[in-house]
């Protein structure tokens, strides 16, 4: 178990949710096989931004947090793994606000993060290239990496 | 001590005799410690510590002998201490004091309790039962010179979570994997990615087993290759290309590839890719044993080399012998495995060299990728001794007088620095909460019960809104009712287990609610609290400010004050003592770190993360 700081949070943070949250997206700690929402696992969606390439998608996050949240970062990953200069090949996002040695602070709300993911979608870092397909096509074909983000928010509709 | 002015009583040594203490751990402190409580002669003392006694433990745990190594640190410790003092009870537990056996009120049979751990987790736990038992505990670490002991009392004094503790120095996946600039960092890359990729457990490849339909098939394919392409390399250990394929693919193939993100490396080096063939010739001449036993010298790229390869033929050598007798093949970071060491080492330098960064040596990278931080006998015997100066005075009653004290020798003025007590901080999230305990009939409590009978009645919440969580999560809120009707052992709810009541509306502190099973059935209620019966309960309101999220921007609530800064917050408070200065209190670090083992430990704290135990939390990609 994290220590009793980082579920006192995470209890707030479910409690801030439930109660108030942008249209659209949606955040839930998994429930375990008896029935427990585990606080340190959370199924979540961003949909992709109005008037963006990404509008009427949408894509499955789970966000990890470590036992010693909110001094550290919680991981998210997208599920399956998302096309995008700044997602690592196996889903996981490289972001700022993620990293503990950059905008990392423990004030920030998983509110804020997963309105943060949802802003990186339609602006890649470049400075920060996660995976080499993804970044390279973005570079240099602007056209087609556009068309091919189309394509996946095809197959991502949000419901 | 008799003629003790503030003492009107029985001295404090007679009362020792009678008391019985618990002492949780038998390393370091605890060997120093358990002498001085016989030799004090308090009447009994409880011992718990689930360890067993290693070679590294001897130069300064001195209960211990060479024929004891293996056997169980609280027993051997026992039996060794017994010796000093016939005259007093000792009873040792080779066992986890987070057992459910070790329950409240077992907690609550001590007089004292007094911690003599080595890791964060179990220094929680140990903090949580004392306040739940409402029994005194005295707190004590150290970290090489430096030392601190402190007194924690229900409501009186603050507790071990009062202040934000420390938490081991993590890095971030962008840094480890694409942008390293420290020696470090290609340590933690060496360490917790190429050696659990090669050989540790990778991670699985359940992010892509969903659904590949016809339109994303191609991408999916193309980032799964690249995923797989070390997973390939992998199964091909033992054939002649294996270092070969290995080597070209991290320094050559990635680092090509992470040359070709240009903006990259607008504002740093960009790494210069290596070649195995053209590094191999110049290699080919040097000493490969003469090389591998200078563990001082900082190798160069060439002798690296050697190094990795033979580093890496002799872990697939393991691997291959342990596939063909049918066991696990998976070698994990062991800093004392020399192979593991070895190829770390090599793997950290090679990737060094490429990125511009510094070499290490192998000895420098062994106390680097282990976390060691030395232990010192008499920084614990001293540490030790305090804890029974401080339990005097909690004999005696005089919490006034409790300090808090600092080992620390670079201090200018004095070695020892000591403080007030501090007051229990209102916010802490474990001693600010309200405590209860309950008993339950665990053959037929439901989570309504408990709901109904016990949160809306028994502590007054009646219409308030709640959530109920476990130490795992939430059970029970406005939003999440399904479990109402299980029984609260269908949900895994144990006895001697907690359950916290969170106010929805944040005007109530939490409720701790420590579970108890009933010795007798409960036919009507079968969650009864154990309160005083003549007095209603009132749960405390939270201190002044509404906690932390306002959901909007929020970058100066409460929350943020006490956490941004978790090394400073580690020390308590500002010291008010005139000797003391910032030096003092810098050094004066934290209990968190260690006590024990020449070695630590950051490995042992408590982490979700990190496939090596916590210290580093790297991803997996």
């Amino acid at each position: 178990m994290g220590s009793t700081l980082c579920q006192n949070r995470l209890i707030e943070e479910r409690k801030q949710w439930r109660k108030d949250h942008p249209f659209g997206f949606w955040a839930k700690p998994q429930k375990n096989a008896q029935g427990v929402l585990d606080m340190k696992i959370w199924e979540c969606a961003i949909p992709g931004k109005k008037d963006t390439i990404w509008e009427g998608g949408q894509f499955k996050l789970q966000i990890t947090f470590p036992d010693e949240y909110p001094t550290k970062p919680p991981k998210c990953k997208f599920v399956p793994p998302l096309f995008h200069p700044n997602v690592y090949p196996s889903g996981t996002v490289c972001l700022s606000i993620l990293n503990e040695e950059e905008a990392w602070k423990p004030a920030i709300t998983l509110k804020q993060i997963l309105l943060g993911v949802q802003d990186l979608l339609n602006d890649p870092n470049p400075e920060s290239p996660a995976q080499a397909e993804a970044y390279n096509l973005f570079k240099k074909d602007r056209a087609e990496y556009e068309r091919r983000i189309k394509r996946i928010v095809r197959e991502n509709a949000a419901p | 001590m008799s003629s003790d002015p503030e003492f009107d009583g029985v001295s404090p040594l007679t009362e020792a005799k009678s008391s019985r203490v618990l002492m949780v751990g038998a390393g370091g402190i605890g060997c120093e410690l358990l002498k001085n409580l016989v030799l004090t002669g308090f009447g009994e003392t409880h011992i718990v510590d689930l360890d067993t006694i290693d070679l590294s433990n001897l130069n300064r745990q001195f209960l211990f002998r060479q024929e004891h190594i293996k056997k169980s640190k609280a027993l051997v410790a026992a039996e060794a201490a017994q010796k000093f003092n016939p005259n007093v009870k000792i009873v040792p537990y080779h066992a986890n004091i987070k057992d459910p056996r070790f329950n409240v009120e077992w907690f609550s049979s001590f007089r004292i309790v007094f911690n003599a751990l080595d890791n964060l987790e179990a220094r929680r736990h140990v903090n949580k039962m004392c306040l739940a038992a409402d029994v005194p505990l005295i707190e004590s670490g150290t970290t090489g010179f430096n030392g601190q002991v402190q007194v924690i009392k229900k409501g009186v004094t603050a507790c071990y979570d009062c202040t934000p503790k420390d938490t081991p120095k993590s890095f971030p996946v962008c840094t480890i994997r694409s942008t390293p600039s420290q020696p470090i960092h290609c340590i933690v890359w060496g360490k917790s990615y190429l050696l659990n990729e090669i050989f540790g457990t990778s991670e699985d490849e359940s992010a892509f087993d969903h659904s590949i339909d016809a339109d994303n098939a191609k991408e999916i394919e193309e980032l799964k290759r690249e995923s797989e392409a070390l997973r390939k390399i992998r199964e091909s250990v033992g054939t002649p290309e294996f270092n070969e394929a290995l080597f070209q693919k991290v320094f050559h193939t990635d680092i090509v590839r992470l040359r070709s993100m240009e903006d990259m490396w607008k504002s740093r080096k960009p790494p210069e890719p290596l070649d195995y063939k053209a590094l191999m010739e110049k290699a080919s001449t040097l000493d490969k044993e003469a090389v591998i036993q200078d563990q001082q010298k900082i190798w160069t790229l060439e002798e690296n080399l050697i190094v990795f390869n033979d580093g890496l033929d002799r872990l697939s050598k393991r691997v291959l012998e342990s596939k063909a007798a049918g066991q696990d093949a998976v070698i994990t970071f062991d800093k004392d495995d020399e192979d593991t060491l070895d190829f770390v080492a090599a793997s950290a330098n090679i990737r060094s060299t490429l990125f511009g960064i510094d070499r290490k040596s192998k000895f420098d990278t062994k106390q680097m990728a282990g976390n060691i931080i030395p232990a010192i006998a008499t920084t614990n015997a001293i540490a030790a001794g305090l804890c029974v100066l401080e339990a005097f005075k909690v004999i005696k009653g005089q919490y006034s007088q409790a300090k808090e004290v600092f080992l620390t020798p670079f201090a200018p003025a004095r070695l020892l620095g000591t403080d007030k007590s501090r007051e229990p901080n209102p916010d802490c999230p474990v001693c600010g909460s309200f405590q209860v305990r309950a008993r339950v009939d665990f053959s037929k409590a439901t989570l309504n019960d408990f709901v109904e009978d016990f949160i809306k009645e028994e502590l007054g919440y009646g219409e308030k809104e709640f959530a109920i969580s476990t130490e795992v999560g939430i059970i029970y809120d406005p939003d999440e009712t399904d479990n109402l009707e299980k029984k609260l052992s269908e949900l895994s709810i144990k006895p001697d287990s907690f359950l916290t009541v969170t106010d929805e509306d944040n005007e109530l502190v939490n409720v701790i609610v420590s579970l108890s099973e009933s010795k007798e059935p409960l036919e009507e209620k079968p969650v009864r609290g154990i309160l005083p019966s003549d007095t209603e309960v009132k749960i405390p309101t939270q201190p002044k400010k509404p906690l932390p999220l306002t959901n909007g921007a929020g970058s100066d609530g409460p929350l943020v004050v006490s956490l941004t800064k978790p090394t400073e917050a580690v020390t308590p408070a500002k010291r008010s003592h005139p000797g003391s200065d910032e030096g003092v209190a810098k050094k004066a670090k934290t209990t968190a770190a260690d006590d024990d083992d020449d070695v630590v430990i950051v490995d042992d704290v408590p982490s979700g993360a990190g496939g090596d135990g916590g210290a580093i939390v790297i991803d997996d990609d």
